[in-house]
């Protein structure tokens, strides 16, 4: 696996990677966790790269994450404050790409509020395109730092029975999860009342369910997902009350799964909402903390991976 | 034009009668003569045109036609858009209220006709708001607007979402005998969408039009046709429930015709692929099953117009993430091309394929074109049905490029368009 030869040039989601692609991004993620947790944090892999962050869409911890990334591997890392800037003097999502890629970064790590502008982007720039996050299509670092934890610390993801609970209609999240253990090979079930279910999220490989007691019957491993108000421009739930009440993961409905499944959430915690405070904090079930420390370890894996991939910005002309 | 013109040794088409036979059409001061195997070579005329064995037919009639004039005359003129009609065998069309200002006076509607005759080279008609700014609240002057000159009243894209002004509008407009078209479609359901509404939108994160966002639009306009007695064009439905619809109600008397875009007859969800913005269009493209439905019915001859839904939009309204992206295709110069492709795949008779785009749509309007008939006008499309070719959107005669056909493979090409016996276009 050591000289696999990751061929893409962009990573836009999970959709289009095969299995192989993703154990070797988490290998090279399992070796990044011991550095991350030596003395010294560094390695030079990415010394006279310039990675850019370019977040149209505002995020603490995945914008955190991809810099301490760029940062621990050497990389000269610019986060753009785009949210503020040139996109409101009505420059156009194109035009600013431009602008940027003239620049010459040879990794972009973009995030941006439609669906498909990720791509959109990766069309119009030469250096490397890492999605991180795009609307409700994909969040594949996401997908890949969830892989990483559940690895390390339920074992090997193939027969896990897993389930993705919540709002699944509006979670990028899900999407790449669903792709991604689909391919490790677990069992994924999908928890949400029907407004928040995906039309056809039956033909994703994926067993659907209401009630989440019975969803959650034999499951290792529980992900929470965020429910996403602001996304939400009607009413697709009576009240956050009722949706605790019904799918809020609470020790009673965690009894069901299997004893000691661990629990995930990519964050940021709607606490009392889909998750209690008790399950979220649990020291021995949680692995919610771990899931951001796994995080810039899988995003300097993807970060390397794809700078050896990269042209070569700066010998162009 | 005067003196006679015969065009000679071709393939005739004229769906009307559903003649197909080798012969020709003699023209006398830009009307038709006669047409059929008894016009050769060695009929008497001025000026003789070889045919060299292609298809002659009536030149096409499209209902659904917008350009950007007046108000948004970058994305298109009426003289542009004529421009592209000739070029792609299109010598009338029915342009569409919804510009700024709204065709929805007496006024706005002879500023078309003035324009149109000034600078467009094949015949222009207007339509005219069917309610006023197409608010949705007050009917507009429907008797007069159809006096001058109007073909049939719409609100566009912006469907009446209020019931009551519907019916008080159609049952006024049924006092004239005035056509109306209503695209069925529902906003509560269509609002903030990209594309048809199912697993493959899903999973690209899209938001998607269900369905029932024109089933429960037509089935309402469809009784209304019905109590206030209204001649009802359904104008671009997109489903195969919606022609079951329309055919069930057409059986029981309703005065009801349809109108189906021709990209519905072509593509289908999957289509948008990567995020395609050019395929970003109102009513969207929809599951395979409902255009093969579709196209049943056009085989059928179910189906009493193929519209090119022509819509033009400019560049930096397409190059956007598709959710911000402007809805619309253009299609006057692929509406007969992609027909002929069709019928050439599915082996359906030229004559059936091109009804709906010819006496189809002349019938709907009494218009005397859209025929080979004696005295109608020589309004006539020279083409190719097999010759082919690949779509650039940059070959493309329109202001505007935003079309699906970009990069497609198609069969079947316009040689030269004629206007009342005068040419308007010839392929170089």
């Amino acid at each position: 696996m050591a000289d696999y030869a990751f061929p893409h040039r962009h990573l836009l989601g999970i959709e289009g990677l095969n299995r192989l692609d993703i154990e070797t991004l988490l290998a090279l993620g399992d070796r990044y966790v011991e550095l991350n947790r030596s003395r010294v944090k560094h390695a030079d892999v990415l010394a006279g790269r310039t990675l850019v962050n370019l977040f149209f869409e505002n995020s603490t911890r995945t914008q955190g994450s991809f810099e301490i990334a760029g940062r621990r591997l050497g990389a000269d890392v610019v986060t753009m404050p785009i949210a503020t800037s040139s996109v409101k003097k009505g420059e156009t999502l194109i035009d600013t790409a431009m602008t940027l890629n003239a620049m010459r970064p040879d990794l972009l790590v973009i995030r941006h509020g439609s669906s498909g502008a990720v791509k959109l982007l990766s069309r119009k720039v030469d250096g490397a395109v890492i999605n991180a996050g795009d609307g409700t299509h994909e969040h594949p670092t996401q997908a890949l730092l969830d892989a990483l934890t559940i690895r390390r610390r339920v074992g090997d993801i193939s027969g896990l029975r897993i389930a993705i609970c919540g709002d699944i209609l509006h979670s990028r999240v899900a999407r790449s999860n669903v792709a991604c253990l689909n391919l490790l090979g677990a069992e994924v079930r999908l928890i949400a009342p029907r407004t928040l279910t995906p039309p056809g999220a039956a033909e994703w490989g994926a067993e659907v369910f209401t009630d989440m007691r019975k969803g959650l019957d034999g499951c290792d491993v529980v992900m929470m997902l965020r429910l996403q108000q602001e996304r939400m421009d009607g009413a697709y739930l009576p009240s956050a009350r009722e949706f605790f009440h019904f799918y809020g993961l609470d020790a009673e409905k965690l009894d069901h799964a299997k004893p000691n499944a661990f629990v995930m959430h990519p964050g940021p915690m709607n606490r009392g909402v889909e998750i209690e405070s008790g399950i979220a904090d649990h020291k021995t079930r949680s692995l919610i903390t771990e899931q951001v420390e796994m995080g810039v370890a899988v995003r300097m894996a993807v970060l390397e991976t794809l700078a050896k991939n990269a042209p070569d910005i700066g010998a162009k002309n | 034009m005067t003196g006679r013109t015969v065009i000679y040794n071709a393939r005739v088409i004229d769906p009307a009668s559903g003649l197909d036979e080798k012969g020709g059409v003699l023209i006398e001061n830009g009307l038709i003569v006669e047409a059929g195997a008894g016009i050769t070579k060695t009929t008497a005329a001025d000026l003789k045109i070889d045919a060299k064995g292609k298809a002659l037919a009536p030149g096409l009639i499209d209902l659904r036609v917008k350009t950007g004039e007046p108000g948004a005359e970058n994305k298109e003129t009426l003289q542009t858009a004529s421009d592209a009609a000739a070029a792609g065998g299109v010598t009338t069309f029915v342009v569409m209220p919804d510009t700024d200002p709204v065709i929805d006076s007496v006024a706005l509607v002879d500023f078309i006709q003035r324009r149109a005759e000034g600078v467009a080279k094949v015949k222009v008609l207007p339509a005219g708001g069917l309610t006023l700014g197409l608010d949705g609240a007050k009917m507009s002057e429907i008797g007069l607007i159809k006096e001058a000159g109007a073909v049939f009243f719409t609100n566009g894209d912006k469907p009446v979402e209020d019931a009551g002004v519907l019916r008080r509008a159609m049952s006024y407009a049924a006092s004239f005998d005035a056509l109306v078209a209503s695209r069925p479609d529902t906003p509560a359901l269509s609002k903030n969408t990209v594309m048809n509404a199912g697993a493959f939108a899903a999973r690209l994160g899209l938001r998607g039009t269900p369905p029932e966002a024109e089933w429960i639009a037509l089935a309402r306009d469809l009784m209304l046709a019905e109590t206030t007695g209204v001649r009802l064009l359904a104008d671009c439905i997109s489903t195969g429930r919606s022609l079951g619809a329309v055919e069930r109600a057409r059986k029981s008397g309703v005065k009801v015709a349809c109108s189906v875009a021709s990209y519905s007859l072509f593509f289908n969800e999957l289509d948008v692929g990567d995020y395609l913005t050019y395929c970003k269009v109102q009513p969207p493209f929809r599951k395979e099953e409902d255009r093969m439905a579709l196209l049943d019915g056009l085989k059928r001859g179910a189906i009493d117009a193929v519209v090119s839904a022509h819509d033009p939009q400019p560049t930096e309204d397409k190059r956007l993430p598709i959710a911000d992206a402007a809805f619309g295709a253009v299609g006057l110069e692929t509406l007969l091309t992609a027909l002929l492709s069709l019928a050439l795949r599915e082996e359906i008779p030229l004559a059936t394929a091109l009804k709906p785009v010819t006496s189809g749509p002349a019938d709907l309007l009494g218009l005397p074109q859209g025929r080979l008939a004696k005295g109608a006008p020589a309004d006539l499309v020279l083409f190719d049905p097999a010759a082919p070719w690949a779509c650039d959107r940059d070959d493309l005669t329109s202001r505007s490029k935003n079309s699906p056909f970009d990069g497609r493979k198609l069969e079947g090409r316009v040689l030269r368009t004629w206007v009342n016996g005068a040419t308007v276009f010839e392929r170089g």
